[in-house]
């Protein structure tokens, strides 16, 4: 469901003008989740997250190692248990060095969600994902 | 033959014992978790938040206005029909009609407009983004009040008591405006009216902020049955993921398996719809009419997605009042809440339009605890929700 839509979200960078950053540069604050090749590192603003309110993500994408450059990122959230995700579309921002900032997420119903990050780095697509349970 | 008497009727105790428990007779002892999420349910009331894209959102002049727009008929296309047509104060905002009628049949029941200020879609389909433009719907569209922005603003300006109230509110000279901006304006008055009106607290209220304090004695006092009713609401029935937070709603669409279909071969497609009906809105947010110069407030409009699984669903309505506002469903199929209850507990998957989607499954209540959803279910009605809105006061200088 998510790969089929969202082509609207992506937001992108030229890995040419603006190098992504290395691994070491997303150590900074945030929640992290990683693959073998990149490191997102994001936060929700405002960080608490509350159902039926719209937010944001910031979030920075780094290559580990000599990995290459990840040049865009699609950011969207589902509720895998629900088999449904959400019924707005984040619009992703390309703010340089690696750094993104998605706008107008909301989480309508309480329970696990998932954020889904969709990575363009080499050629190649990579979906990292992490949770976020809403009471 | 004693013994054997004593034995049967230890039995039989045991097994009234263990019925007794499994649908409960006296108080719930809630485990935290369902604490936690019946206190989810509040506080009531809740702050209204003015609206940005209404400049005149809380202003007494403009509310004074609205008010008396929202009951009168001159606005409609026949003099006849006012908002009050169909929703009506002694009816908490409704009409107890299964379907709404204006200067014709409607397909759909009219939602009462109580707390429509802590909404973010308006109407079933959520085809407007704020209340005045929810307003213009209902002004405009032929079969509700068939008028037009020459009408609208020919009513205002030949009244000398609202053309001064108009003025008041929006400034000198502003019922000389064009009748478009007057017939806009005219609805933010009555859509600063609408927000003012919102419910008072409820049984459930005084058990849930019993609840969240500790207070057993006090939420003793709430009745058992609507406890029970309380537990299966968080919890087996599912309900409070939808119908969640103070409100009693998210705001939110779904398909919840009422049939779609129309008289005459038609479809009600429900959300899809109102997408669509948004997308095409003059008076939407991303649209001129607005007065939120930040744009803050088009965050919804801007981003909401159209989606296949759209078709069918409608707004998951408060149950704030619930008791007060049969019948029930988008469109007011259902006479009684015992007969919602029923719904969801014998829900038909076959009608469900879910793309896969995991959430509503047959609930298979026993009478006990049909009866119990329905005890809580009736608790979260203002004992004053059918009141008539109190004397109108007349403004400064206006006449009336």
């Amino acid at each position: 469901m998510i790969a089929a839509r969202r082509l609207a979200a992506l937001a992108l960078a030229s890995a040419a003008a603006l190098p992504a950053p290395a691994a070491a540069q997303c150590d900074g604050p945030g929640r992290k989740v990683e693959s073998e090749r990149l490191v997102v590192v994001y936060r929700t603003v405002p960080a608490k997250v509350a159902v039926g309110q719209h937010f944001a993500v910031e979030a920075r994408v780094c290559a580990k190692g000599a990995g290459a450059a990840p040049t865009a990122l699609r950011v969207d959230a589902d509720m895998p248990a629900h088999r449904h995700g959400m019924n707005y579309r984040a619009k992703v921002s390309a703010k340089g060095d690696g750094r993104y900032v998605a706008e107008g997420l909301l989480f309508h119903m309480p329970g696990r969600w998932r954020f889904v990050f969709d990575v363009d780095a080499g050629g190649r697509t990579e979906r990292l994902a992490a949770d976020l349970d809403l009471e | 033959m004693r013994a054997a008497l004593a034995v049967a009727l230890a039995a039989a105790l045991a097994v009234a014992l263990a019925a007794a428990a499994a649908h409960g007779n006296g108080p719930v002892a809630f485990e935290p978790a369902e604490v936690r999420r019946i206190v989810g349910h509040g506080p009531w009331p809740q702050p209204v938040l003015p609206d940005r894209s209404n400049r005149v959102a809380g202003d007494a002049q403009a509310i004074a206005l609205g008010r008396r727009l929202f009951f009168d008929p001159r606005l409609s296309a026949n003099g006849a029909i006012a908002c009050s047509t169909c929703h009506v104060p002694s009816l908490a905002w409704t009409d107890g009609r299964t379907r709404a009628n204006g200067l014709a049949a409607l397909d759909r029941n009219t939602p009462s407009v109580v707390n429509a200020g802590l909404g973010r879609w308006f109407g079933w389909d959520g085809g407007a983004d704020t209340i005045w433009a929810q307003g213009l719907r209902a002004m405009l569209d032929p079969r509700e009040m068939g008028a037009s922005p020459a009408l609208v603003a020919g009513a205002i300006r030949g009244d000398e008591a609202l053309a001064c109230l108009h003025d008041a509110a929006f400034g000198a000279g502003a019922v000389r405006r064009d009748d478009r901006q007057v017939m806009v304006d005219a609805s933010k008055a009555i859509a600063a009216f609408v927000a003012t009106q919102t419910s008072g607290r409820t049984p459930f209220d005084d058990f849930r902020d019993a609840l969240g304090r500790g207070d057993r004695a006090a939420a003793a006092r709430y009745p058992a049955a609507a406890q029970r009713g309380a537990r299966i609401f968080v919890g087996k029935g599912n309900c409070s993921v939808c119908h969640f937070g103070p409100a009693f709603t998210n705001g939110e669409f779904h398909d919840v398996g009422v049939p779609y279909l129309l008289p005459g071969g038609r479809v009600d497609e429900g959300r899809h719809g109102g997408i669509k009906r948004l997308r095409a809105d003059p008076f939407n947010l991303l649209g001129t009419y607005s007065d939120d110069a930040s744009g803050a407030s088009a965050t919804r409009t801007r981003h909401v997605e159209m989606q296949h699984a759209n078709f069918g669903q409608f707004k998951v309505p408060s149950l704030r009042n619930v008791a007060l506002t049969a019948p029930y469903m988008h469109d007011g199929r259902f006479a009684t809440l015992s007969d919602v209850v029923r719904h969801y507990s014998e829900l038909d998957m076959e009608r469900i339009h879910a793309h896969g989607e995991q959430l509503l499954r047959p609930l298979r209540l026993t009478p006990g605890e049909s009866a119990d959803l329905v005890a809580f279910l009736e608790s979260l009605s203002d004992p004053r929700g059918r009141e008539e809105p109190g004397a109108l006061r007349p403004v400064e200088g206006c006449g009336r």
